[in-house]
């Protein structure tokens, strides 16, 4: 029995010492794209900064990862969680949208900040500062509704 | 053999472009005669106003979008009934209807607006699969956009109804179609079945 749990034991360990070996894929890249969506509507600065502090890092080209997406498999779910963030959404490339279609993220974005949905739990647990205070909510949803109702126009 | 084979391919071109030519004409006599809904429909789509008369639109009498219709339908009702689930197979069915029209009865001119219909629709019928009620709700409301503005571009044959309620998308209003002429909102469902007001009759 003691023989059979020590042989598990050092499978598991194997096996999480290997895993760190296996290359990840950063999402990070230098330049700024032009259909950004701060660049594309230049937000004042106190939306600017909550969109960067509590979006970018999964809704964009360019994540400021912590320290621990060093460590296997915390990276991988890092990884995973942005993919399928950056299908949803992504705001580096939100310029090519169409405007439907920009209409209708705008719409969503709305509904996910009024109802708490994002940024994600697991992501608030780790980064306090990306919570939104009450002042916060009302400004950034006063910004975008006033970006959907005007800015974005079908042509 | 190969003469045959020549004039039959002319035959067929110019039978083809003929047919371009009429559907063109076609759709040119109906944007005039929906002038007004397809102001509404391109420019604002929440806020046709209702002075208590009922627009008539005509459309192109096109059965293409039907089964696209059905499956928007199913939707519909279902969350007229506060069904999840149903509202989730008639987006499975939608997603399929989708895969199952014929773009190339579409003219060039058609064909970019269908696509960007096409992308958002399909993501809100994605999100209607998987997602609880309330979330289905919020992508009906978009997805209706969609549907309605697939009708101005293509044209359906059915008699559909456009309808207006001013309490949904967070009391910024949104439009759904029916096939009913009575209201019945899928946007609350039982808890006010009866808000909103039909806006206008297609067909
Ligand atoms: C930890 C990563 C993360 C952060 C931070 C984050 N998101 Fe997301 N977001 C996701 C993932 C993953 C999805 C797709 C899966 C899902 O719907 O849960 C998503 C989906 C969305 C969607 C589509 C939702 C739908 O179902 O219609 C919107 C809109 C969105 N996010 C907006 C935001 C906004 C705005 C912020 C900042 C306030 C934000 N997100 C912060 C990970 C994140």
């Amino acid at each position: 029995m003691n023989k059979v749990f020590k042989r598990i034991g050092l499978l598991l360990f194997i096996s999480v010492v290997g895993i760190q070996f296996i290359p990840t894929t950063l999402n990070e890249s230098d330049n700024v794209l032009s259909t950004d969506f701060i660049k594309t509507y230049s937000p004042p600065k106190n939306i600017k900064n909550l969109l960067i502090n509590s979006c970018y890092d999964c809704h964009s080209n360019n994540t400021k990862y912590p320290w621990y997406n060093k460590i296997q498999p915390v990276s991988w779910f890092i990884e995973s969680h942005i993919e399928s963030a950056k299908t949803e959404l992504n705001f580096s490339e939100f310029g090519n949208y169409s405007t439907r279609k920009k209409k209708s993220k705008l719409k969503s974005i709305l509904s996910q900040i009024k109802n708490d949905k994002m940024p994600l739990p697991s992501y608030i647990l780790m980064h306090k500062e990306s919570i939104f205070s009450k002042s916060n909510k009302l400004d950034i949803e006063k910004w975008l509704t006033e970006l959907e109702q005007s800015t974005i126009s079908y042509e | 053999m190969k003469k045959i084979i020549l004039s039959i391919s002319i035959a067929t071109m110019i039978l083809s472009i003929a047919c371009n030519q009429t559907r063109k004409n076609e759709k040119m006599k109906s944007t005039e005669a929906s002038e007004d809904t397809h102001d509404h429909s391109e420019h604002d789509h929440n806020t046709t106003k209702t002075d208590d008369h009922i627009i008539e639109a005509s459309t192109i009498k096109n059965p293409a979008t039907s089964e696209i219709i059905d499956s928007y339908l199913q939707i519909k009702n279902a969350l007229v009934t506060d069904n999840k689930d149903d509202a989730a197979k008639g987006a499975t069915a939608l997603l399929a209807a989708f895969s199952n029209f014929d773009m190339t009865q579409l003219t060039d001119s058609q064909h970019k607006e269908y696509m960007e219909i096409l992308e958002t629709a399909k993501e809100h019928a994605e999100h209607i699969i998987k997602s609880p009620i309330e979330h289905q709700r919020e992508h009906f409301e978009a997805l209706s956009i969609d549907i309605n503005d697939l009708i101005s571009l293509v044209g359906t044959d059915r008699t559909l109804y456009q309808d207006f309620c001013p309490m949904a998308n967070g009391g910024k209003g949104a439009i759904w179609l029916s096939e009913i002429k009575d209201i019945e909102n899928p946007f609350f469902g039982k808890k006010m079945l009866k808000c909103g007001n039909m806006q206008k009759q297609i067909n």
